[in-house]
């Protein structure tokens, strides 16, 4: 957190490394954040580049009252997320391509490890994110923000400016709706499985 | 406990965050509930996939692609440089064709006679190349030249040796062959080895007359060189 206030402070002073190291250092988490919201690859990189702009045109309006600059930046990414959500609802309830789409481009996986352990890993994480797509955005978010992205409950309730006890609420129902959903699709994938099998 | 009541809690007691009364009370119910049993069960499978899920990674290009649109393109560093700059040294062909360049003028230079260990001011003036070079040359030429009569001057020797051997063979080759071999003939050398013949100590003339031409100028530079007493 040292290291990002004394990057966040040179890049204010206009050396444009200490923002490169700075946007190393977080990238990966915020196209994760974007990614786990959207589902999509193409779209969670234009939202990491939009939401990084962003954050490069705003670096002046941050202050450590408002907690870490992870915990900031987290909140300018929901914000965005927010919006562009808000955005794009009408067409995503006209159009259901986008379903397909989501389902032909995949996420670049993490370079390491075996090929069955990267077809597992796969796997699993496109069956979260089918389960995550089906919740409604405030617990969609609120669960990717505790067990995707590991923030505390103090750190969510300020990304999502509400209180902690609203946050540990929606945290409980997503996680329930969540396991639900995962539970009807293996229920689904079960006769499939089983029928495929010799 | 109700069932609300117990889903209502069932993060906190999955996550540990329950005092030890309301956990025994959540504990008690889920041995009398087998439904609320089930969703215990498949709730901490949604929580161990989640935290089990990797973390994905953007695409390589997605950094230069944002510092492009915030800061533009950067300049690179002293470093970066440095490296683009060596860069191309480095590469084998490269480094072969300068090794050779550096082979062929160092060959150059040791046979313009420049010496690099005592190199002075002096021997960079391009006159000064232009004046060894020419002078090894010449030397060069005339060690050539030298080499050249010396090889002619014994072929002669032995064309003439040759020539005497052949003469002496067919004239009194048969008969003196019976001759003791120790007598000391009248052409005897001087280092006591016995001549051929006595036609041989004639023979010589010629090979002294080669030898006495080629002795006088050294006579000469010997009495050049000999500074008088």
């Amino acid at each position: 957190m040292e290291n990002d206030l004394e990057l966040l402070k040179r890049c204010l002073a206009g050396e444009n490394q200490a923002w490169e190291l700075l946007l190393r250092a977080h990238n990966r988490k915020i196209y994760g954040l974007c990614y786990r919201f959207t589902g999509r690859t193409v779209e969670a990189e234009d939202l990491t580049q939009e939401i990084f702009i962003k954050v490069f045109q705003t670096l002046k309006s941050y202050n450590q009252a408002q907690g870490t600059f992870t915990t900031w930046l987290t909140r300018v990414a929901r914000n965005h997320l927010v919006d562009h959500y808000r955005r794009t609802k009408r067409d995503r309830a006209t159009s259901s391509l986008d379903d397909e789409e989501a389902g032909e481009v995949e996420a670049r996986p993490s370079p390491e490890g075996s090929p069955t352990a990267a077809v597992e890993s796969r796997e699993r994480r496109e069956l979260i994110q089918e389960g995550l797509d089906k919740l409604s955005p405030d617990l969609r978010e609120a669960v990717i923000l505790r067990d995707l992205q590991d923030l505390d409950y103090e750190e969510i309730a300020r990304v999502l400016g509400v209180p902690q006890g609203t946050v540990k609420s929606r945290i409980n129902r997503g996680r329930l709706e969540l396991a639900r959903v995962l539970k009807r699709m293996d229920l689904l994938r079960g006769p499939a499985k089983a029928g495929s099998e010799p | 406990m109700t069932h609300l009541e117990l889903e209502n809690l069932a993060s906190d007691y999955l996550e540990g965050q329950l005092d030890g009364a309301r956990r025994r009370e959540v504990e008690a119910h889920l041995n009398e509930c087998a439904p609320c049993r089930e969703l215990v069960a498949d709730l901490r499978h949604a929580l161990e996939l989640c935290r089990s899920a990797e973390e994905v990674e953007p695409a390589p290009w997605l950094v230069p692609k944002i510092l492009l649109a915030t800061i533009g393109e950067r300049k690179p560093t002293l470093r970066e440089r440095l490296d683009a700059f060596f860069q191309p040294v480095l590469r084998p062909r490269v480094a072969y064709s300068v090794a050779m360049a550096v082979f062929s003028i160092s060959i150059i230079i040791n046979a313009a006679g420049v010496n690099l260990r005592d190199l002075t001011l002096a021997d960079l003036n391009p006159r000064n190349w232009a004046y060894q070079a020419n002078r090894t040359g010449h030397l060069l030429y005339a060690r050539a030249e030298k080499f050249y009569y010396d090889l002619r001057v014994v072929y002669e020797i032995e064309s003439r040796l040759r020539q005497i051997r052949q003469d002496s063979g067919s004239t009194s080759g048969a008969p003196e062959e019976g001759a003791p071999k120790s007598e000391p003939a009248p052409g005897s050398t001087t280092d006591g080895k016995p001549a051929a013949n006595p036609q041989m100590a004639e023979a010589r003339s010629p090979f002294t007359s080669v030898l006495g031409a080629a002795q006088v100028p050294m006579d000469k530079a010997e009495t050049r060189r000999s500074p008088i007493p």
